[in-house]
């Protein structure tokens, strides 16, 4: 069950790296949003919905508001979608083998995973406007309640798969049991991690619109916000494969990346729409109180297990 | 810095833009002094009932990510600043739809000695809707028109019948 392989320049490009995954987001976007409002009952957009969005925000004026460092205010976006779209290559994506490995490649794709979060709250904090202030903050306090369980959660099938490369993890997955049945409370904080990293419905509050305007991006216009809005669908993209390879036992071929990502995102958009907007401190406080512990509780017990295996079954 | 194609790649590229303004239209509200009639059938045009999400109208918080800024009541001495701003601060290419009768004349307010005038008084704008309070197929079929007024280049401001 070996995965494909591609060349590099084709890879940065166009398949796993560029072209492709811009593409994805958008169509994993609509997805998502199409199923949230049928959810609501609603008949939701068309599908060429995001597509739309993106070119008129990148048609349009973009303004760099007084008191502002110009610089940092253009080249974020830029910063934030590169580092997501870096990040596709060590993933496997739509099933093909990563583009570029190495040990402990997992560490580095969380952190690139993170510098989108983190150019978002410089975007904010860069801005004088109050609303982008204070969404700044509430975005680099949930970086900081989320990034620790979301990390222990991918760490268990990692020591178990005794690798820290993704993968050679997708292909341990594929060949043992599905992680979601051999640790279900890790499964469960990665997929809510990962809502909390892409700031959907129930931790939102980073950009709550009914309070804070818009959250980090109050001041970003046209570019800025259209690049913005791709690097979130990228890491939307990139984030549902991760888990996916993770538990849901490894991704094989596009067909197995399809369902197991599309099965994860309709979960993930009826958690969307079951759930109202949580206060930072009641999301701070749910990472760190519930997720932080059994996301420990979990890898404790992975240790607990690995330790006693080779007494009972003599390996 | 405008990049100048040739003509037919120019035209493509317009019509690219086109496409993509209609069919992506996010609307600011702003109640610049009106009874709230009208905004609360603003507020029913965007429920789930409606689903302005099938035309691509989204409701946005800020002035900096809206195309289409949706007007409401006549325009008093207190609010007509903070209406300027909020033009003001909204990236070209911007539109404005008037929506309710004190938008479009000043309504039941006309000749108040706190009230400016009508909102086209005060900043451009590009489609009305009639109506006290219209109702929110007429706000829907509003924007509409102001859509495809955008696709005919026909930017002349035009008058919507309920």
């Amino acid at each position: 069950m070996n995965n494909l392989t591609l060349p590099a320049l084709v890879s940065l490009l166009f398949f796993p790296g560029g072209l492709f995954l811009l593409a994805g987001g958008l169509v994993y976007e609509y997805i998502d949003r199409k199923l949230v409002a049928r959810f609501q009952n609603r008949i939701g957009p068309r599908w060429f919905q995001p597509l739309a969005d993106v070119i008129k925000l990148l048609a349009k004026e973009e303004i760099v508001p007084n008191g502002v460092h110009k610089g940092l205010f253009i080249a974020l976006p830029v910063i934030g979608l590169a580092s997501t779209l870096t990040a596709a290559l060590y993933v496997p994506m739509v099933g093909f083998a990563p583009a570029f490995s190495f040990r402990g490649d997992l560490i580095v794709v969380l952190y690139l995973l993170s510098v989108m979060t983190l150019c978002l709250g410089l975007a904010g904090a860069n801005t004088a406007d109050r609303f982008s202030l204070v969404g700044a903050t509430r975005t680099l306090t949930q970086l900081f309640s989320y990034e620790a369980p979301f990390l222990l959660a991918l760490l268990g099938p990692a020591i178990v798969a005794r690798t820290w490369q993704i993968g050679e993890i997708n292909l341990y997955a594929q060949n043992n049991l599905w992680f979601v049945v051999m640790q279900p409370i890790g499964f469960l904080v990665a997929l809510v991690g990962l809502m909390g990293k892409l700031e959907l419905p129930p931790f939102d509050a980073p950009e709550a619109e009914t309070e804070i305007v818009a959250g980090p991006l109050t001041e970003y216009s046209g570019r800025g916000l259209a690049l913005f809005r791709i690097g979130k669908n990228v890491e939307l993209v990139i984030g549902l494969t991760l888990v996916a390879a993770f538990y849901l036992g490894g991704i094989a071929n596009p067909l197995d990346f399809l369902w197991k990502t599309l099965v994860l995102l309709l979960v993930t958009a009826a958690l969307q729409s079951l759930f109202a907007r949580l206060r930072i401190d009641q999301t701070v406080g749910l990472w760190w109180r519930a997720g932080a512990l059994l996301a420990l509780l979990q890898l404790v017990a992975i240790i607990v297990g690995q330790m006693i295996r080779p007494l009972i079954f003599g390996g | 810095m405008e990049m100048k194609l040739d003509p037919p790649w120019q035209r493509a590229l317009e019509q690219i833009k086109t496409w993509a303004r209609v069919n992506s239209p996010w609307v600011i509200h702003y109640n610049s002094g009106s009874c709230n009639g009208c905004d609360i059938e603003i507020l029913a045009t965007l429920t789930p009932r409606y689903d302005l999400e099938r035309f691509g109208i989204k409701l946005q918080g800020s002035p900096r990510h809206a195309d289409v800024l949706i007007c409401t009541g006549p325009v008093s001495l207190q609010s007509r600043d903070r209406l300027l701003r909020i033009y003001e601060q909204m990236p070209e290419p911007k539109f404005v739809v008037a929506v309710g009768s004190c938008g479009i004349s000043g309504g039941a307010f006309q000749g108040c000695y706190n009230v400016v005038g009508s909102i086209g008084d005060v900043i451009p704008v590009d489609a009305y809707v009639p109506g006290c309070p219209p109702r929110p197929e007429a706000i829907i079929h509003g924007v509409v028109a102001l859509l495809q007024s955008l696709q005919k280049k026909d930017a002349a401001p035009q008058s919507v019948e309920e």
